[in-house]
Order: C-alpha cells, then sequence, then structure tokens
C-alpha cells in the first residue's frame, strides 16, 4: 500500500512538474501559429524526455550516479567542462525566467511594483529551499503545478475538432512558403527543446539519488517516468489545443503569464483565471527551484563535493552556497528588466545544443553490462537512445541557424 | 569487481571517497613511478586545478592555472582502500589534506541559522 502511494505520488509530482514558462510559452505559440500541426513534435519530445530519464533514472537506482558524473567520466575532462559550463548558463537563464514568471504572477495578482516582488520571490525561494526537506518541495511544489490541469479542461470545453487533432500527431510539413516553413522548422526545434530542457534530466536522476532509490526501485522509476511524463506530455498536447481553439481564433498572442490564463477564465470564469494563476505560480516557482538545484547538482557532481539537500548546508558547504548563487545570479537577469520570455527564448535554443552532450555519457553508461549488470538497455531502450541521440543532435545543429534566420521566432 | 583495472575508465574523473564516506574529490590525474629498468607503478592519485588545468587546450589551461592556481593534493595509491565506481581511501580527507575549501566554507556558513 505505502509502495502504491509511493507510485502514485511520484506520477503526480512528475506530472505537475512537467510544464514550466519555457513549455507554457512555446506550447501555446506553437498552437496559435500553426494550430495542430506541430502536435507530433510534443509527441517526439515527450517520448525523448522519457527515454533519457528513464535512463538516467536507472543509473541513479542501481549505481547511485548522477548525471555530471557519468559527463565528466564519458567525455573526458574538457568536453565536460564544455557541457557543465554551457549547461549551468541554460540552468541560470531558465532560472531566471522562472524567477520573473513568479514576480509577474504576483504582479498580476497584487498590483505591487515588478522589481520589489523579484526581490520577494528570491527570498521567498531561498528560504523554501533552505528550510524545506526535498521529498517536502517535490510534492508541494510537483502537486501545486497539478493546477495546470484547468488548461485540459479549457481545452476540452473548447471542443476541438478531434480529427484535426489526430492528424497532428502524424509528422508532417505543412505547405507553407520559405519563412514560414523556417518558421515552422524553429517552432519545432524550440518546443522539442522545452519539453527535453536538459535541467529536467540531471534533477530527476539527481532526485532519485536524494531520495534514496535502490535498484528495486528501476520499476518505479519506468512506471513513473512513463506515466507522469506521459500526462504531463497530453497536458502540453492540451496546451497547444487551447492555443488553437481560443488564441488563433481571437487572434490573440499568448504573452505570458496574465494572457495565458485569459483561455482558463474565457471556459471557466473567475475560478478559472485563479487556478491558471496558481497553478502557473506553482510551476514557475518548482522549475526555479529545480533550475537551481540542477545548477548546484551539476557543479558538485563534476567538481566532487558533497551534495545534497538531505545534509545540512553545513556538511555540503559548496553544494548550498551554489544554489543560492544560481538564484542570486537569476534574479539580477531579470531585474535588468528583460523580458522573462525573450528570456525564455534564448535559453531554449541553447538547451538544445547542451542535450546531445548530455544524453551520450548517460546512453553509455546505461548500456554498459558491465557496469549495469542485469539493469544494462535492453534493445528497445537501446534503439530508442540512439534514435533520440541522432534526433537531438540534428535539432541541435539546426537550433542557432534556425534563430538567427528567423530572428528569435518573429518570422 | 572486473578482473582488470582499467585506469583511464575506472579511476580517473571518477569520485573520491575518504574513510567516512564524506565525497572529497575526484581524481584528477594518476602519477606513477618508474625507475630505470623497473616497469612503472602507480604512485599516487592527484587532486586540484593543478592536476585538472593541465588537461585543459592550452589557452584555457592558462585561464585555469590564473583563476584558480596550480595547488593539488597527492593521495598515495597505499592509502586507496578499494576500488570501485569511487575510490574509497583508508583515511579521513583531512588527514590527507583533501576537502580543505569545504571545510573553511562550512565554517563560514556555520554562522547562519538552520544550517
Amino acid at each position: 500500500m505505502a509502495k502504491f502511494a509511493e507510485v502514485f505520488l511520484g506520477i503526480l509530482t512528475a506530472m505537475g512538474g512537467f510544464v514550466e514558462i519555457g513549455e507554457l510559452t512555446f506550447a501555446l505559440n506553437a498552437g496559435t501559429t500553426f494550430g495542430y500541426a506541430l502536435l507530433w513534435v510534443v509527441l517526439l519530445g515527450t517520448g525523448g524526455i522519457m527515454v533519457y530519464c528513464e535512463m538516467a533514472g536507472r543509473i541513479a537506482a542501481v549505481k547511485r550516479q548522477a548525471v555530471f558524473s557519468l559527463i565528466r567520466e564519458r567525455d573526458g575532462f574538457s568536453a565536460g567542462l564544455l557541457t557543465l559550463v554551457c549547461a549551468n548558463l541554460v540552468n541560470l537563464l531558465t532560472c531566471a525566467a522562472e524567477v520573473g514568471g513568479v514576480a509577474l504572477i504576483w504582479q498580476l495578482l497584487s498590483g505591487w511594483p515588478y522589481r520589489g516582488l523579484l526581490v520577494a520571490a528570491l527570498v521567498f525561494l531561498v528560504v523554501v529551499v533552505w528550510s524545506t526537506p526535498f521529498k517536502w518541495i517535490e510534492r508541494i511544489f510537483g502537486l501545486g503545478g497539478l493546477l495546470m490541469v484547468v488548461f485540459a479542461v479549457a481545452a476540452l470545453r473548447f471542443d476541438p475538432d478531434w480529427g484535426r487533432v489526430a492528424a497532428g500527431f502524424v509528422p508532417s510539413l505543412p505547405q507553407l512558403g520559405e519563412r514560414d516553413t523556417l518558421l515552422f522548422a524553429f517552432y519545432g526545434v524550440a518546443l522539442m527543446s522545452s519539453i527535453m530542457l536538459p535541467y529536467e534530466t540531471y534533477f530527476y536522476a539527481s532526485g532519485g539519488i536524494e531520495d534514496h532509490w535502490k535498484p528495486a526501485d528501476v520499476a518505479l522509476n519506468r512506471i513513473v517516468v512513463v506515466v507522469g511524463f506521459g500526462l504531463g506530455g497530453a497536458l502540453a498536447v492540451a496546451l497547444v489545443a487551447v492555443g488553437a481553439e481560443f488564441f488563433k481564433a481571437h487572434g490573440l498572442e499568448p504573452a505570458l503569464p496574465g494572457t495565458a490564463a485569459l483561455a482558463a477564465a474565457d471556459v471557466l470564469g473567475n475560478v478559472g483565471l485563479y487556478v491558471a494563476l496558481l497553478g502557473m505560480f506553482f510551476a514557475f516557482a518548482g522549475a526555479a527551484i529545480e533550475t537551481a538545484l540542477s545548477g548546484a547538482y551539476n557543479l558538485a557532481q563534476f567538481a566532487g563535493w558533497p551534495w545534497g539537500l538531505d545534509k545540512r548546508p553545513r556538511d555540503a558547504p559548496r553544494f548550498a552556497i551554489s544554489w543560492v548563487a544560481v538564484f542570486v545570479l537569476a534574479t539580477i537577469v531579470v531585474m535588468t528588466g528583460i523580458d522573462p520570455v525573450s528570456v525564455v527564448e534564448v535559453s531554449i535554443v541553447f538547451s538544445v545544443v547542451v542535450l546531445p552532450l548530455s544524453f551520450f555519457p548517460v546512453l553509455a553508461v546505461a548500456r554498459d553490462k558491465g557496469i549495469m549488470g542485469k539493469h544494462a538497455n535492453g534493445p528497445v531502450a537501446n534503439a530508442l537512445g540512439w534514435f533520440y541521440l541522432v534526433a537531438i543532435t540534428a535539432a541541435a545543429l539546426a537550433a542557432i541557424p534556425l534563430f538567427v534566420l528567423t530572428h528569435g521566432g518573429k518570422g | 569487481m572486473k578482473p582488470t583495472i582499467e585506469l583511464l575508465r575506472d579511476v580517473l574523473d571518477h569520485d573520491i571517497v575518504d574513510a567516512s564516506g564524506v565525497r572529497c574529490g575526484i581524481v584528477d590525474d594518476i602519477e606513477f613511478d618508474h625507475a630505470p629498468g623497473k616497469a612503472p607503478t602507480i604512485a599516487a592519485v592527484v587532486v586540484g586545478p593543478g592536476a585538472w588545468g593541465p588537461r585543459l587546450p592550452a589557452l584555457l589551461a592558462v585561464v585555469a592555472r590564473w583563476l584558480f592556481g596550480r595547488s593539488v593534493v597527492r593521495v598515495p595509491w597505499d592509502d586507496v582502500a578499494e576500488l570501485g565506481q569511487s575510490l574509497k581511501l583508508k583515511r579521513r580527507a583531512g588527514e590527507i589534506g583533501l576537502g580543505r575549501i569545504e571545510r573553511r566554507a562550512a565554517r563560514w556558513l556555520q554562522r547562519i541559522p538552520g544550517s
């Protein structure tokens, strides 16, 4: 029974933690701009994050080894260091966007000045992480993020044309002019990247070690990844549908986060509005915490420092200083007045470039029978692992040229 | 345990854990003893910026030396108790000189409530 509760909670937290400000932005925008035509990318990206989180979680359960230890061992020191620097830059930018998002939501609710709320958000996040055990952070923000389900309810209320929805799941390139084709490709890469953000894998594996997973938890890991991320992917589908049915139909641009909540308000009234804003708050704050911790995990694992929220800060001092530093730097980034959504756009493009170097060592270790024994990849995990490594490398190569050619998605 | 040890794969860049189970660094380099006419043997594993710095491309190595210095800590091979996913030591980090910065940071952090 206890085991069942653990699986259930794990699924809910995985689902609630799936969406953050980047995914919200790109899923809504993809729907608004191209209707359902990019749904297959959501499917592809959700599959990819499942495959690699499953492997990373399995390694964490079997060998108690986190992703950046693997990166250093398998990519070599120089390539590993490059991955660390890029990954943590992306973490910092993503964290900045989430902190900005939290402050924007508080501003909508209170009307207080944005910069003051940024400082309040910084203090709030540091105090929460400093004083709350890892398990409770996971649960509070994962379960709070579930309120985003209001967007799925809204999507259903809009009564979408199911034939067109189904057609969107078939990989295809619509007939468009040259500029729109480039824009379509950019949105595809950005949407895939926003679903497969690298911190998710780092955080997931480190979280498994924080939660003291054992080899017996390999099955738990698999269920949580497949069902939890599957439901999270369904939420992303719902966001695309909201974009297609509400924003496209009304000719609105879903600038965040106020306008996004309008879709929920449109069908569910005031309750919908507040539930959507509260869900976004938990989703953004949760992602801010995950990116800050992920930055500290990465650094500590690469450098061989003690790490983990189960240790008192004095027992893992450089780890504690690191996550506080990510929060502070992230707040400084948004303090400049830069729009959190444009920070998201940049961070998402660069995050896809980090993915191949992060995923390769995970695959190399997960498939190694000498290391993983009977828990090594079977043929299916291997085939999927290689498929996604190739796909993500192609996306990484295309990301920056597309970003430049489409002027950051502005067409 | 595998029958043979591959130094580059099983030792280099692996975690070092001291006798009380505290992570205290990563094997940044491996040092050999070699006398003329004798087979080389492992003398020590080396930890610190002076050990990983030179592994970077030349220009970055200069920057790393400038930023982090070139201090190293040599852990004699005789102090290694066990090879596995991580290197387990027979002694505590402090006795070998590892984890100095960590302890300094800890003293500093201890002033904050809840640490």
